[in-house]
């Protein structure tokens, strides 16, 4: 008897042990190429590639001066945070506006509008659409302008749309009916009442359509094709693997991706909860 | 006479009511026809259409020969098979890990919500940015990995990450690496909807951690599983971000996948490559893909439907 809970307990600190091991292992896996970007961004170029020591021999703050001033970071990272920003509050704006009605009005073409938007999450063309967006910009003539960055970075935003709509359906209705018998016009209700009790929703909008403007890459590319001034970090440090001596600028193109990543681990950091319970509201809503 | 006058009143405020709500839908409206209607229609038009863009011959109809061209097409066909062979590496891996890793981090302490929010840093980051990354990490000569695994002695001569034979392996890893933390916290939601007095129950009824495991858990969480799989499948059909920046879909086509080889008639897709200005073929490419992920998605759910007759 005394042997078997013995070995009971033994073999559960193993199986402890064992999970220890692979949450260890699974954490290391996460944050090595993020570590590694930082520091490596720290580097000489010499040490990068001959293999050094896990932590910079020296610590190259020269790197980030050169990537700034030489590699014209300043200027797309000014970029990134005006049209990260517009993005967001164009996303946000529009989606509760359009969320709203959508949860508390029957109007003409609603249902047709509804099937319309819920479609569109299960159509995916990829990135080929981008080709008509831009033609339309162009004969718009903004695809040389942050304007029609704007509008093609924040795109149709259906999912966003319909989360809106969903998390205004669970707020009472009699809310809205007492504000009108006091009054209140449709607007009145939106300001006042439906908008402040929107604001976790929104927050969880905000932060995604935040993470994917400054992150996106492909979209930015092409509609920066006519006007390269407007890229943005992120497409600005990937082109380094393209430029001429690319093999002796790996602590630039690290010191870039170290740009480009800092400002969102910062988010990151602050709202790391928002971002994880964001996730699951969209998961089951969507 | 009154009453004519009352239905006028109520049209004019029908009408009213209309605007209103238009004013609020039409912002939104504007972009989501601009950014999402639009260029489906364009696309499917242009399926029937030869056309090589601005300044080019007018398109010009062709019928149905931009579709029978992609079935005769191979390398078409093979990045389809290769979106298959990613898509079910990436699934099969990322699935148990993550809903391992939910399974030991599902319970609110300080130190699992610190391990949440480590695993799941890499989904907030950019997949164009990680790829450059990796491409220097996973890089044959000169690449951290190659080094950290020399000086261990696990192996003596350099791999080549990148080559025809470890490519696809090392995009799956690295579409891991930036998926898990996504699909731990879609599990642990999930766990956290499992009934808290089924478990106890089955304490009770004295079932040790791995029947409870294997007898409550699991099946309990069947329908929250089936949208976290489907959700893993229909997102590993459109990746084409990480293999862009990684291996360009290259070399010689070994990680060609069909997102990515419609954009190629479209936009170069690295600086150094010209682009095949073919806008009818690669729409008609797109919307094959498209079916093909959209028929996935069908077989996926009838599947599962059956799996629910089974239990």
């Amino acid at each position: 008897m005394e042997i078997k809970t013995k070995s009971n307990s033994l073999s559960i600190k193993a199986g402890k042990m064992c999970a220890v091991l692979f949450l260890v292992i699974m954490i290391v896996f996460t944050l090595y190429p993020i570590i590694y970007t930082v520091f490596g961004s720290l580097k000489t170029n010499a040490e990068l590639t001959s293999g050094g020591s896990f932590l910079p021999r020296e610590w190259q703050f020269k790197n980030y001066y050169q990537a700034f001033v030489q590699a014209d970071f300043v200027k797309y990272t000014i970029n990134s945070v005006i049209l990260a920003v517009s993005a967001t509050v164009l996303a946000v704006v529009t989606c509760a506006l359009a969320g709203f009605i959508f949860a508390r009005r029957n109007f003409i073409g609603k249902k047709l509008f509804l099937a319309l938007y819920t479609s569109m999450m299960f159509i995916s063309l990829g990135s080929v659409t981008l080709y008509p967006i831009y033609q339309l910009l162009r004969t718009m003539g903004l695809s040389k302008s942050m304007v029609g960055l704007v509008i093609a970075l924040t795109g149709g935003q259906a999912v966003n749309v319909l989360l809106v709509m969903g998390f205004v359906r669970g707020i009472p209705k009699e809310l809205d009916e007492a504000a009108t018998i006091d009054g209140c016009t449709i607007y009145g209700v939106f300001a006042r009442i439906i908008l402040p009790l929107m604001k976790p929703i929104l927050a969880v909008v905000a932060l995604f359509v935040f993470r994917n403007t400054w992150n996106d890459y492909i979209t930015t590319l092409i509609m920066t094709i006519s006007n390269p001034k407007l890229q943005t970090l992120t497409v600005a440090v990937v082109q380094l693997k393209y430029s001429v001596n690319a093999a002796a600028e790996w602590h630039i193109m690290l010191a870039g991706a170290s740009i480009a990543i800092i400002p969102i681990l910062i988010v990151y950091l602050l709202c790391n909860k928002q971002f994880i319970e964001g996730l699951t509201a969209g998961a089951v809503k969507g | 006479m009154k009453k004519v006058e009352m239905s006028k009143g109520y049209r004019k405020k029908s009408i009213k009511r209309q605007l209103e709500a238009y004013s609020f839908l039409l912002p939104n409206l504007i972009l989501f026809i601009l950014c999402s209607i639009y260029p489906v229609i364009w696309t499917l038009k242009y399926v029937f259409y030869q056309y090589g863009g601005i300044g080019t011959a007018a398109p010009k109809w062709v019928g149905l020969n931009n579709l029978i061209r992609v079935f005769h097409d191979e390398v078409y066909w093979l990045s389809v098979r290769n979106t298959f062979v990613y898509g079910f590496g990436k699934v099969l891996i990322i699935i148990p890990l993550a809903f391992f890793l939910a399974l030991l981090l599902s319970r609110q302490t300080r130190w699992n919500g610190m391990a949440q929010s480590m695993v799941f840093l890499p989904t907030i980051m950019s997949s164009a940015v990680m790829g450059l990354v990796f491409y220097l990490l996973f890089n044959a000569y000169n690449g951290e990995i190659n080094q950290y695994l020399m000086n261990l002695h696990i192996i003596d001569a350099p791999i080549n990450w990148l080559g025809k034979k470890h490519a696809m392996k090392t995009l799956v890893i690295t579409a891991i690496w930036g998926g898990v933390g996504n699909y731990m916290v879609y599990f642990i939601a999930g766990l956290q909807q499992v009934a808290k007095d089924a478990l106890e129950s089955a304490r009770i009824d004295g079932a040790g951690a791995v029947k409870t495991l294997w007898y409550v858990t699991i099946p309990m969480m069947g329908p929250i599983l089936k949208i976290i799989l489907m959700l893993s499948i229909t997102s590993a059909f459109n990746d084409i971000t990480n293999v862009m920046v990684l291996t360009e879909g290259g070399p010689n086509n070994a990680t060609m996948v069909m997102a990515l080889y419609g954009y190629k008639y479209f936009f170069p897709i690295s600086a150094s490559e010209s682009v095949i200005s073919q806008y009818g073929y690669g729409a008609a490419v797109s919307v094959i893909s498209a079916v093909i992920a959209g028929l996935v998605t069908v077989l996926y759910l009838r599947a599962s439907k059956k799996l629910d007759d089974i239990y």
